[in-house]
């Protein structure tokens, strides 16, 4: 297996503008109480990014190397030949910034097995009365250390913990997911004693009735799936300097993000920030090497920030920030309490999202798609809970409307309100 | 809100971008690497079970190493990308009955070694085992070079006579995964040369202002140059995204549907993985559905998963716990017969062969019917080009993603054709709801990757003709 210090030695020889080697060193430790299986993987993920000066400019390329390459030689050969492909306009790195501060690793791993944690988490959890919880956890301990052409070496240490949990109770059962940084930030109690009260609702849940209604989601929902910051994550895809330079984003800087977001009581800002201690997305250094710092997307409701890597910062003849990271939207002042009137003057039916089964996000449009796993109406003093439906919106305007509550939750790479409140959606069958 | 061309042109870039390594006029060097040495391989991982099965009373060892090779051509040039992989899997059973893993991508003597090691700690001792006679050598197809991939991969675009200036992207792409997978412990020692080759065009066209990319792909097991892309499904998929749809919508709501083979495949993929393994049947909802013998469609759905079909793409020589590959049926007229299992049930597939064990189809195939699919058609729709399929274990109900519906009255086209739509309802229903199983058949092979290992499968297909709640996927605007 290639080293770091064989590539770093290949590029020197190669003559290469500049450069950034990127290793991971992984040590993984994997309990599954379903299968009764410990697993243990050592891997080392070397990432190599190259830029190339000529005539027409600069090119660079991104290569991932993995697995048994044994000639560095070979592989800066293809990196140059990638980036030779992929000329544009000419433009010069930055003198290294300092890296951002920030803490990634949950001490009280280091002193112990990672084995152990991984069973603890899976095997001994505590199990409410009257369920089964079936769970597999994942412990990662990650060495970083990135090495420039400008001589400047960074390293530091990372853990992710994620836990994976069938919760099963009146003969139904959800699947749970949790990933943090810190044993302490699972919240895996809290996780499951939700998935269990949810579980009792199921158990009398009738088929949704379509129709208009406002909609309340909390972050259960809007937080689901693997992506960080769920729904949310529309506007890091608004804010990728790339698709901004090509014309493909449905809003520029200093523009609204949606019609009237501006004229809003409260309107939204959201914050990319990378430097949140014990932060799923946090790092010191971006992944071209360039430190990470703290920037606004939205303000106010208007377009104010993008992620720019070394190149889209260059261009613009800016500072890198190391690109869209945690998102940080700012808390509303909604009690969470159910509107009375809707948007139309009459009393509404209001759908609690409880759970999705599917989220579906075009990051160019804005268009979402929202399967509901378990949602409540609340029609008046009537409570139904009821499974099923698609909820289809602009989510870019739907959130930057949004009352968003005062009371807040940090998750998954996103910290702001734990509830929203929209005031006009429609339920589809 | 409707997808600009700009938009369209950036989600393919960026995905071509993402997947594809470009070269553009460049030369690429052949990168020349020693193979690893087969017999070598097979001497330490024969020790490693040695070593292991004197101290555990089960042992298993799989090892894998494989290259990928993408070739590609667009708008912006071509190229060939490879890159190497190599893992081990150590897996161990000791005295209670715990399953123990060591993962490591260092496939050498050294690398082996050490990882025995964290397995057995400071034992020195080795069983004696005895092997059997080591597999003869699997055969290898021919392997190309990077010119002779560019020329076939250029081959693609050239046979296609519908391109016109309306088509404003046009990509084809071979890749090719090459692994030499071993699977030893003291009562086996299995090899498989296991050489997936795909091919795939894609085309973009604008429908008005809506964008329309149709693709057509082919998947198999053995030699690049064994098959091809049909010409006809080529230009097939220029006509389908040249096809100018219906403005508008429809109202939504149940219909009949004729699904074509690829919307089939799509459902039967996710519902497959969905409710027909092992872990799907720890659900008390789903082992309650799905019980052995519980009738589940129609009874003229049959479906079998069956990795011994030769050349599929999903198929095996045997499972990443060694188990000989079989053929098993999982619905037999309409009921449920079986479902797909790991821990010798063999089903047990590790995405890219080193990572987490989980059970996972390799081949399915519905049985054909013997109507042509023609004959299938009533009033109602022909939902075209399945995108996706999402079920919901829990409740059953699934959503199905179709490029195109047809709009038919009486068994004809009406003419109408709307682009985007889904089938929604729950899977049992849909299911039990097939009235029609036409007898032509299509293939179709799927790979995506779990933690940047791939899995593979693929799914043989006819026509059904069934009912569900049918609308469009866009938001009217």
């Amino acid at each position: 297996m290639i080293t770091r210090r064989e590539l770093m030695r290949a590029l020197s020889r190669h003559k290469v503008s500049d450069w950034v080697v990127i290793e991971r060193t992984q040590d993984l430790a994997i309990a599954d109480a379903v299968r009764t299986t410990r697993r243990r993987e050592n891997r080392t993920r070397i990432g190599l990014v190259v830029h190339h000066d000529d005539s027409r400019g600069r090119g660079s390329a991104r290569l991932e190397i993995a697995g048994h390459e044994d000639d560095a030689s070979a592989v800066v050969d293809q990196a140059i030949s990638l980036a030779i492909a992929a000329v544009g306009p000419s433009w010069k790195s930055v003198p290294p910034a300092a890296p951002a501060q920030v803490q990634l690793f949950d001490q009280k791993l280091a002193k112990r097995d990672l084995a152990d944690v991984a069973a603890e988490l899976a095997l001994h959890m505590r199990r409410p009365q009257g369920a089964k919880v079936e769970a597999a956890a994942q412990v990662m301990v990650e060495r970083v250390e990135v090495s420039s052409q400008s001589g400047l070496t960074t390293r530091w240490t990372a853990s992710e913990l994620v836990v994976e949990a069938l919760v099963s109770a009146h003969d139904r059962s959800l699947a749970i997911r949790r990933s943090a940084r810190r044993e302490a930030d699972l919240d895996l109690d809290g996780g499951i004693a939700a998935a269990v009260a949810d579980l009792g609702s199921l158990a009398d849940a009738t088929p949704a009735v379509p129709g208009r209604c406002a909609l309340v989601m909390t972050a259960e929902a809007f937080l689901h799936g693997d992506t960080p910051a769920g729904v949310w994550s529309v506007f890091a895809a608004q804010a990728d300097s790339v698709l901004e330079r090509q014309g493909l984003t449905r809003y520029r800087v200093g523009a609204p993000v949606a019609s009237g977001a501006t004229e809003l009581d409260e309107p939204l800002t959201i914050t990319s920030d990378g430097a949140r201690d014990y932060a799923l997305r946090s790092a010191p250094l971006g992944d071209d090497g360039d430190a990470v710092r703290r920037f606004p997307l939205v303000e106010r409701g208007v377009a104010k920030g993008l992620g720019l890597s070394t190149r889209e910062a260059a261009l613009r003849q800016r500072d890198p920030n190391g690109g869209v990271r945690n998102l940080v939207v700012a808390p509303g002042t909604w009690d969470a309490l159910l509107p009375a009137v809707g948007a139309r003057g009459a009393l509404p039916r209001t759908i609690e999202v409880r759970r999705l089964r599917a989220l579906s996000l075009d990051p160019f449009t804005g268009d979402a798609s929202l399967e509901l796993a378990l949602a409540v109406e609340h029609a008046g003093a009537n409570r139904r809970a009821f499974l099923g439906g698609t909820i289809r919106l602009d989510l870019i305007t739907a959130l930057a409307r949004a009352r968003r509550s005062a009371a807040t939750v940090e998750r998954n790479g996103y910290a702001g309100p734990v509830a929203i409140l929209i005031e006009d959606a429609e339920l589809l069958a | 809100m409707t997808q600009t061309r700009r938009e369209l042109l950036g989600s393919l870039g960026i995905a071509s971008a993402a997947t594809l390594l470009w070269a553009c006029g460049a030369t690429t060097p052949t990168i020349r690497r020693d193979p690893l040495a087969r017999d070598d391989i097979r001497s330490w991982l024969r020790d490693a079970v040695a070593r292991l099965a004197a101290v555990y009373p089960a042992v298993h060892v799989l090892a894998v190493t494989g290259q990928r090779t993408t070739a590609a051509i667009d708008v912006l040039g071509t190229g060939v990308a490879r890159m190497r992989r190599d893992g081990v899997v150590l897996g161990v059973r000791d005295r209670d009955g715990m399953w123990r893993e060591q993962v490591t991508s260092d496939l050498s003597a050294a690398g082996v070694l050490a990882a025995v090691r964290l397995l057995v700690g400071p034992a020195r001792q080795r069983a004696t085992i005895s092997f059997p006679e080591p597999p003869p050598r699997p055969k290898a197809p021919v392997a190309l070079n990077d010119l002779a991939l560019k020329a076939r991969v250029a081959e693609v675009v050239k046979r296609d006579d519908m391109l016109n200036s309306r088509i404003v992207y046009a990509a084809s792409q071979i890749d090719i995964d090459d692994a030499l997978v071993w699977s030893i412990s003291p009562l086996h020692d299995r090899e498989q040369r296991l050489v997936r080759v795909r091919k795939r065009a894609v085309r973009a066209a604008w429908s008005g202002s809506r964008p329309v990319v149709c693709q057509a792909e082919r998947g198999w097991i053995g030699g690049v140059d064994d098959h091809a892309i049909a010409q006809a499904d080529i230009e097939a998929a220029t006509a389908g995204a040249l096809l100018l749809t219906t403005p508008g919508g429809f109202d939504d709501g149940e219909r009949d549907v004729i699904l074509d083979p690829s919307v089939t495949a799509s459902l039967v993929d996710a519902g497959t993985r969905a409710v027909l393994t092992t872990t799907a049947a720890r659900r008390p909802e789903v082992a309650r559905r799905l019980a052995i013998g519980a009738s589940f469609a129609a009874p003229m759905i049959t479906l079998v998963d069956d990795p011994t079909v030769r050349g599929a793409y999903g198929s095996f020589a045997f499972d990443d716990e060694g188990a000989p590959a079989t053929p098993q049926t999982l619905i037999e007229g309409g009921r449920v017969v079986g479902i797909l299992g790991d821990r010798g049930r063999g089903r047990a597939r590790r995405p890219g062969h080193v990572g987490g064990l989980e059970p996972a189809p390799s081949h399915l195939r519905v049985a054909p019917g013997t109507v042509s699919h023609e004959a299938l058609r009533e009033d109602g729709f022909a939902l075209e080009g399945g995108h996706f399929a999402v079920i919901d274990p829990s409740t059953d109900r699934v959503v199905i993603g179709a490029a195109r519906a047809r709009e038919l009255k009486g068994g004809v086209e009406t003419g109408r054709v709307f682009a985007e739509v889904e089938l929604v309802g729950s899977l049992a229903s849909i299911l039990a709801g097939v009235r029609g199983v036409g007898k032509e058949t299509s293939v179709f092979p799927y790979r995506d990757e779990v933690d940047g290992e791939p899995r593979w499968r693929s799914v043989e297909a006819p026509y059904l003709r069934t009912r569900g709640f049918v609308r469009g996927r866009r938001r009217r605007t």
